[in-house]
């Protein structure tokens, strides 16, 4: 499935499809986008890789894994980092809605500051909710590329 | 009556929850204690006995608050009827639990007998004492549980899990009946207080019949309590059920779990009384009385026998129960304790004699009295008692029986009168297999018999202690003839006889009994029965294999019904497993959108659902028409696509017009979203297509019918779904709203993303777990394949 025109373009759209994604995740609350399709179109990124070069080359030229295989019939062992993403991803969503226990609140509670004289960006919303939707897109990586790689091994 | 004292809320409480504790304990215990087991349990029951002698006397409610702020409380109800079942089940099993010492000796499975033995108390005190109606189904329910796990004690035998399963079936689906009945009791009434019930039972009456509920509650309640105690057809299980160990059977087959039916009875007499009540319960009890004695005649085992013969007795307990006058509600009461006193005895006796003599044939036994002279004589009373000689215990409740019968046979006239024949047709059958069992001890030794030896002290002590009580009890009868009576004993029953009947009933001073001294039609009617039975007693081998002849019959047998029911329904069910679940997952897709679709239209046609009207026209640009039918275009092009590449590439392109629609319709969230995931299933597809056959098997043309019919039925369901969901919105949209809060509130522009993360964060929560439990699932489904766990 590789040919040089698809690796070339791999190459150089594999980087704008990431930094587009973590885009969208990052001003999904003003504009569209936010923590689900920021995930989805990482992991299109991480497909794409996968077609043209194959798991092997992700898994060890890319992010020089070598890890041991927990379950046999998965011959690659990145899927525990892909288990480990959603996991981490569920606990950050919990520990941000546990947070503002803290401070008296409900569960879940959100809330935003603006910073004002910023440079270069000027003022800037922040919003507590951006750590929500922070684990929100790792559960959405971590569980796509799971079944990416699970159904793609098979 | 004059006021009593309020029972102890902790007493109560204690009563019903240690023993399920205790229970918990036993695994524990028994690796300390070993076999003496059997006496921490004893004395697990006694302190129960303890606390539900404390409370003697008492009348009234318990009630502790559970969950306060929805109003939910645990409660619980003393008064005679709780107290005298309260008694049985910690009494008898004091004596059970002892007996069990010295008959379990070198059994499997001891933990777990007595575990589950405990929790059955546990849960028969809590059927006694609960004073709301879902408690009481649990409890319920509970001692079905905990009975199919003491019936299958022995677990590796064919029989015992027949006879498990059987039991189960029955009194559990029974308990399912009673559940109906309360609900329905609960919906006309708006209470689950029993209490609430008992206190104003007229009106609860009154309230049933104008709603028309009253003869299914009567119906549902009825077959909740004939299951459980045994009465025909549902008799059935019982004498399976004696394949238990002798003890179990003795306590739960005698004492306790058979009562609970009956026990159900007592406990809605007074709110359900009536005329219709008399007329099925009588009938049901005579006629399960008659029937049940019939078959005992026929059985050829002493079990059996003594099974037949519980059944028969609690047919004459509800009978009791069942006649409106004041004497049906005193007959219940006082059978209730004979009943327990003399056949927790003879089961226990049985148990001697299967274990010592090492058959329970009764062909092969006879004189057994020169080696067991005790024995021998507490059989003597126990087995009168049974046969309703006088002046043995269980002639006093049968006279009130016939009483009770004759009553209502004048004040009825008519087939009226079928009610004290029957009563007495059946007590002479009752009679012959009572002097039968006595027979054992009598008589010559049958060959192969050898001698048998004395059981162990902790053996002979409770049938002893039991025959003595009924000797009491016996005794009462004869002093009370002469004027000296009992005081607490009797003012007990009264106890117990006033929980049967309305709180203002008249009680006639009291109950009391004696042996009649001048001419009654009862006392009568009890001669007939005795002349009849000594008359027809020579003729019992006949009849023992005239019975027989007859059982062998399959239309007359309810256990024929039973297994073809069951084993029918076992057949029934691999059928359809093979059709439905043959393992191409094309059937099962077939089935299930089949279903879904089924239901859904049934569920729209049955609720009148009617599709709105909806104009084409409405927000209809030519660019979003254009899209559309590209995608329609797609859509026809995916079915008729030559192979899965093509099919696939082609479904895409109905997804990217989706988006494309969503981006027309201003709502670039969903188009991102739609484009992304369409991109991803499109890279995903391809890559499992990679592995498959490039083309379709080669289906026939009924099967492509049969699956574009289906489609087009799901097509349509769906768009009903949407048309009728979409209708449901209301005029002022939520969306306004959300527009208005999303920046002050949110502090995001993106309503989309806002409403997610903020407004409905916790939504988005599940979904996330969701979506990484489908990523678990893949993992586990892919794993497990490959390991091969096909066994």
């Amino acid at each position: 499935m590789s040919t040089v025109i698809a690796r070339t373009v791999t190459r150089t759209v594999v980087p704008i499809i990431l930094v587009t994604a973590v885009a969208l995740l990052l001003q999904g609350h003003n504009l569209p986008g936010g923590g689900f399709i920021g995930g989805v179109l990482t992991v299109t990124a991480f497909a794409l890789i996968y077609i043209i070069y194959g798991l092997n080359y992700l898994e060890e030229e890319l992010l020089h894994q070598n890890r041991e295989v927990l379950i046999e019939s998965i011959q690659h062992g990145i899927v525990g980092n892909y288990q480990l993403a959603f996991g981490l991803g569920l606990a950050v969503a919990a520990v941000a809605g546990l947070v503002p226990l803290l401070f008296g609140g409900n569960f879940l509670l959100q809330d935003y500051w603006v910073l004002h004289h910023l440079p270069v960006y000027g003022e800037l919303h922040v919003a507590s909710a951006l750590a929500f939707d922070l684990g929100v897109y790792f559960v959405v990586v971590g569980a796509l590329l799971t079944i990416l790689a699970v159904v793609g091994t098979e | 009556m004059q006021p009593t004292p309020d029972p102890a809320a902790s007493a109560v409480l204690a009563v019903v929850f240690l023993p399920f504790v205790a229970a918990a304990l036993v695994p524990l215990v028994y690796r300390a204690l070993g076999e003496r087991t059997a006496y921490y349990a004893a004395a697990v029951a006694l302190a129960c006995f303890g606390l539900v002698a404390s409370q003697y006397g008492t009348h009234g409610t318990v009630s502790f608050p559970w969950i306060p702020s929805l109003g939910v409380s645990v409660s619980f109800y003393v008064d005679g009827l709780s107290l005298l079942v309260g008694f049985l089940a910690s009494g008898v099993g004091v004596l059970i639990l002892t007996y069990s010492g010295g008959y379990m000796h070198g059994e499997p499975g001891q933990p777990k007998y007595y575990a589950a033995l405990l929790a059955f108390m546990g849960s028969m005190l809590g059927v006694a004492f609960a004073a709301d109606l879902i408690a009481l189904f649990v409890f319920w329910e509970l001692t079905s549980l905990s009975s199919f796990i003491l019936i299958g004690h022995y677990q590796r035998q064919k029989s015992s899990q027949y006879a498990a399963r059987k039991s189960m079936l029955i009194t559990v689906s029974g308990g399912l009946f009673m559940l109906v009945g309360f609900l329905l009791l609960h919906a006309v009434t708006g209470e689950f207080s029993i209490v609430y019930m008992l206190e104003n039972p007229e009106l609860v009456q009154e309230e049933l019949r104008q709603a028309g509920l009253f003869l299914p509650v009567l119906g549902l309640i009825g077959v909740g309590a004939a299951a459980k105690s045994a009465q025909v057809p549902l008799h059935i299980w019982l004498p399976n059920a004696m394949e238990a160990p002798t003890p179990v059977s003795a306590f739960l087959h005698s004492a306790t779990m058979v009562k609970a039916g009956v026990y159900l009875l007592g406990r809605f007499r007074p709110v359900l009384v009536s005329h219709e009540w008399e007329l099925a319960f009588a009938i049901l009890g005579l006629t399960t009385m008659t029937v049940a004695a019939i078959l005992a005649v026929g059985a050829t085992d002493i079990k059996e026998l003594l099974a037949y013969s519980t059944a028969s007795h609690l047919g004459l307990i509800v009978a009791g129960f069942g006649f409106v006058s004041d004497l049906g509600g005193e007959t219940g009461a006082f059978h209730i304790i004979n009943h327990a006193t003399f056949k927790a005895a003879l089961f226990l006796v049985a148990g001697i004699i299967a274990h010592e003599a090492g058959t329970r044939k009764i062909e092969n036994l006879g004189g057994l009295s020169e080696d067991l002279p005790i024995t021998a004589g507490i059989t003597a009373v126990a087995a009168l008692g049974m046969a309703g000689v006088p002046p043995f215990n269980g002639f006093y409740s049968k006279e009130l029986l016939f009483e009770a019968a004759w009553e209502a046979a004048a004040h009825a006239g008519g087939l009226a009168w079928l009610y004290p024949a029957v009563a007495v047709f059946g007590s002479v059958f009752t009679f012959l297999y009572s002097i039968r069992f006595l027979m054992l001890f009598f008589g010559e030794k049958p060959t192969g018999l050898h001698k048998v030896h004395s059981p162990p002290k902790a053996m002979l002590a409770p049938p002893l202690l039991l025959g003595i009580l009924a000797a009491l009890v016996s005794l009462g009868g004869v002093l009370g003839t002469f004027g000296f009576h009992f005081e607490p004993f009797d003012h007990f029953v009264t106890e117990v006889w006033a929980s049967t009947v309305a709180p203002d009933a008249d009680l006639h001073g009291g109950f009391s009994y004696h042996v009649p001294t001048h001419l009654t039609p009862a006392a009568a009617m009890s001669a007939v029965t005795i002349v009849l039975g000594a008359a027809a007693y020579p003729f019992y081998g006949r009849l023992h294999r005239g019975v027989n002849r007859l059982t062998d019959v399959n239309l007359l047998r309810a256990n024929w019904y039973y297994d073809s029911t069951v084993f029918g329904a076992n057949d029934f069910s691999d059928t359809v497993a093979e059709t439905v679940q043959n393992g191409l997952l094309r059937t099962y897709a077939t089935w299930a959108l089949a279903t879904v679709a089924a239901l859904t239209l049934a569920g729209y046609a049955a609720s009148g659902v009617t599709l709105p009207e909806f104009a084409l026209a409405e927000g209809m640009t030519l660019p979003i028409v254009l899209v559309l039918l590209i995608a329609i275009v797609g859509a026809v092009a995916v079915s008729i696509a030559p192979s899965h590449i093509s099919g696939v590439l082609t479904l895409s392109i109905l997804g990217f017009m989706v988006a494309v629609f969503y981006v027309l319709a201003s709502a670039p969230d969903l188009a991102l979203t739609q484009l992304v995931v369409e991109t991803l299933t499109l890279v995903i597809f391809l890559l499992v297509l990679d592995r498959l056959p490039a083309f379709y098997g080669n289906a026939g043309r009924g099967k492509m019918i049969r699956d574009g019919a289906l489609s087009a039925v799901v097509g349509a369901t769906v768009f009903v779904t949407v048309l009728v969901s979409t209708a449901a919105t209301p005029a002022d949209g939520i969306a306004e709203e959300f527009v208005n809060r999303a920046v002050p509130e949110g502090g995001g522009g993106n309503i989309v993303n806002v409403i997610l993360v903020d407004f409905r964060a916790f939504d988005t929560m599940g979904e996330i777990s969701v979506v990484a439990m489908a990523a678990l699932s893949v993992l586990t489904l892919v794993a497990m394949r490959e390991r091969g766990e096909t066994q």
